[in-house]
């Protein structure tokens, strides 16, 4: 058995669940308005339950997104040397053969992914919301609803490459969303430095 | 079918707007509580029982003391029309046989989207969200009746038939162009008007919002496209790369 290093606790895997699914939900439901699906509608209930469902998932999603800033902002806003150092090799993805600096709790690539989402997630709820419960506003519901198109194309862009980076691409990092914890010696390989501030606090708490 | 339209002539129409009570009598609407703003025009706007409506224009004449424009508004069943493009709910706004734009309240949403998107701002919305507009009495027209606005019309400045042969019709009568005869696509109501349509109270150049237009055009085959483009990209990466697989001895001895 590998010794285990916790690194979300069950706060943070309840917030991501909630805004995986109902990200997932609203993309759907989403995709369904966009394109007329009725077979998509009909699986919903037809389609005024859908735009309940919708909107309500976007109650769901905008909350979880809110609450996510305690969890991850303040990491993703954080860049040093070798986040540069990460752009240069693109994280490794592009060619086994370079050496990625060591990182953090969150590498690069994450924190760019975070922010992303962040600002369009916020972008997407808030038109949403204008589209909902301002009707009467037409210039503000015009511009909402273009933004809210605009968001959800960067959303559904960086979502489909955050579940492969999270799943096959890098097998064994799903376990962070359904335990919380990693084996310590893959910790160590995949974020080095975050390793390295927990044994510094650990050690901080024991001499104290 | 060919496609059937209403040519509104405001140089004939006397206001006497039994248009607006006809379709209120067919289409069984009820009264709305209105407001004197000191004009005959009465509603001052469409409501969602108040399908069309006489809007009337004072306008300053040298030959009279002024001059009276009475026009009829309603929906224009564009050709191309932005409510459709826009609505979320498939055949909550449908084109009928005869080329006008149908609506049907048990599919309608209530997602009041389509407001935004008609140049003439034309939708409203029934106490239960959804949406009421003109929908050139298909009811009647499937019963080879003519619209009810169209059928009382006692000038005959509202007249109903074939879209080209009123178009004729009105060539014959000294209207060289008709505003709304190439608009989007080519509306379903067609105006004789004899000034430019602004002193009617009508935009120079109906169109559909550019946002609406961008949006309908480039961001809907983005978002699948975008789409497919990333899982595609994903599964090559996967092919060409493979996983990328920590060994925990190399951990070890890194570390």
């Amino acid at each position: 058995m590998d010794d285990m290093i916790r690194k979300a606790n069950g706060f943070e895997i309840l917030n991501h669940w909630a805004l995986a699914l109902s990200c997932i939900l609203l993309s759907i439901t989403g995709f369904a308005f966009l394109f007329q699906m009725k077979e998509v509608g009909s699986f919903f209930g037809g389609f005024p339950s859908m735009r309940l469902i919708h909107n309500w998932g976007g109650v769901v999603f905008s909350v979880s997104l809110l609450l996510s800033m305690f969890n991850w902002l303040k990491e993703s806003i954080t860049f040093d040397a070798d986040d540069m150092g990460w752009i240069k090799v693109a994280g490794g993805y592009l060619s086994r053969k370079v050496k990625v600096p060591p990182m953090g709790k969150l590498n690069t690539g994450q924190k760019f992914f975070y922010l992303a989402i962040l600002f369009a997630g916020i972008a997407i709820s808030a038109s949403g919301f204008v589209i909902w419960l301002l009707p009467a506003n037409k210039q503000w519901v015009l511009v909402s609803h273009l933004i809210h198109n605009i968001s959800f194309i960067v959303i559904i862009l960086a979502i489909p490459v955050h579940m492969y980076l999270g799943t096959i691409a890098n097998p064994g990092t799903l376990r962070i969303m359904i335990s919380g914890t990693v084996p310590y010696w893959w910790a160590k390989k995949k974020h080095p430095k975050w390793v390295q501030d927990v044994e510094t606090r650990k050690a901080g708490l024991k001499s104290t | 079918m060919a496609k059937m339209g209403l040519l509104i002539t405001p140089e004939i129409c006397i206001g006497c707007r039994s248009c607006q009570v006809a379709c209120k009598a067919w289409n069984q609407l009820p009264g709305d509580r209105t407001v004197n703003l000191g004009s005959c025009e009465n509603p001052p706007d469409l409501t969602p029982h108040l399908y069309n409506k006489i809007h009337y224009v004072e306008v300053p004449s040298e030959k009279t003391e002024g001059r009276w424009l009475f026009v009829n508004q309603r929906c224009m069943h564009c050709g191309d029309a932005g409510c459709m493009k826009i609505c979320p709910a498939p055949g909550a706004l449908y084109r009928t046989k005869e080329g006008a734009v149908g609506i049907d309240k048990e599919k309608c949403i209530g997602c009041k989207l389509c407001a935004v998107a008609c140049p003439f701002n034309i939708p409203r919305y029934d106490e239960q969200g959804k949406i009421a507009k003109c929908h050139l009495c298909y009811d009647r027209i499937a019963n080879n009746l003519t619209p009810a606005c169209a059928k009382t019309c006692p000038t005959g400045a509202i007249k109903f038939g074939d879209r080209d042969a009123l178009i004729g019709d009105a060539q014959k009568a000294g209207y060289q162009k008709l505003y709304g005869q190439e608009d989007l696509d080519g509306l379903g109501a067609l105006y004789a008007f004899k000034d430019p349509p602004k002193i009617y109270g009508m935009e120079e150049k109906p169109a559909i919002p550019e946002t609406v237009v961008f949006w309908n055009k480039v961001l809907k085959p983005l978002s699948y496209i975008g789409l497919g483009g990333v899982v595609a990209a994903s599964l090559l990466h996967y092919v060409a790369f493979g996983p990328k697989k920590e060994k925990e001895e190399e951990g070890r001895k890194d570390g």
